[in-house]
């Protein structure tokens, strides 16, 4: 029989199981990977339930657990280097983009966002270096404040906010890339 | 202590430098005036961070798993009746 303890962490963890499946499959592109995180997050988060206090926010405790997990695990595969250059990102990149290749009315470049395939925006999302990808699931996708982002990724605030802010602008460029690719837009300008 | 910058106008380019923090509520309430005082006249500027929130509401809902596999929550019951857990 679980002990009452058992219960609580049941209740608490229960209802966030997608999220950081989600986040889990986002972060390692693999079903059997992200089973393998989130299965090591909830034994890591049990063993550790002690320390959780009481009514304080359980959802960013757990992804807290699921992002240090991913970190240790992956060690190796991340330090690789990002070679990529941020100085150029404009913001509305998609936006401006559209207006200037293919001239859409508004209501057509909104129909341009809807017409991506799930498949597409994922595999962008997941194209994005790992820091940049992990700050953007947790707030565009999950929803977390820059404050939880700071406690959970364990980062200064301006680290949030930069890679969050670099992250997305780089995920439109990225779309934009795919968009080409797959011949949603004709490129007139070549 | 009074604030820098008062009594100013956004610009197109003040609003796409803020343009993030402003949709994500994490601007200071002076700042967030300054915009949609800036967005009630420009509509350029009022249809890009229209496409923005649209692109936002997209990515989410398409990356977004709205399942787990079984196998977690087995997972999370074997611990659960563990008895040296």
């Amino acid at each position: 029989m679980p002990t009452e303890r058992q219960l609580e962490f049941e209740s608490l963890v229960a209802p966030h199981l997608n999220s950081l499946y989600s986040t889990a499959l986002r972060m390692t592109h693999n079903q059997n990977d992200a089973e393998d995180l989130v299965q090591d997050t909830l034994f890591k988060a049990f063993r550790a339930f002690d320390q959780y206090q009481k009514n304080t926010n359980f959802r960013a405790w757990a992804f807290r657990i699921l992002v240090n997990t991913y970190i240790t695990a992956y060690r190796k595969a991340i330090r690789q280097p990002q070679k990529v250059s941020y100085d150029d990102l404009e913001e509305f990149y998609l936006y401006k983009k559209l207006d200037e290749t293919v001239a859409l009315q508004e209501t057509a470049k909104e129909d341009f966002l809807e017409n991506f395939f799930e498949d597409d925006v994922k595999d962008a999302l997941e194209n994005l270096p790992y820091q940049f990808r992990l700050v953007v699931l947790l707030c565009d996708v999950e929803g977390f404040s820059y404050n939880e982002i700071a406690n959970i990724i364990d980062a200064p605030l301006g680290t949030v906010m930069s890679r969050l802010y670099r992250g997305r602008k780089l995920l439109q460029r990225y779309l934009w890339n795919y968009a080409k690719e797959h011949g949603y837009v004709v490129n007139e300008q070549g | 202590m009074a604030p820098a910058v008062s009594k100013k106008k956004f610009n197109c380019q003040d609003v796409e430098k803020k343009v993030q923090a402003f949709l994500d509520g994490q601007l200071e309430k002076e700042q967030v005036l300054l915009i949609e005082e800036h967005l009630d006249y420009c509509l350029p500027c009022d249809k890009k961070i229209e496409f923005e929130k649209k692109l936002r509401f997209v990515i989410k809902s398409k990356v977004r798993e709205n399942s787990h596999p079984k196998k977690l929550d087995l997972e999370l019951k074997r611990l659960l009746n563990d008895k040296n857990s």
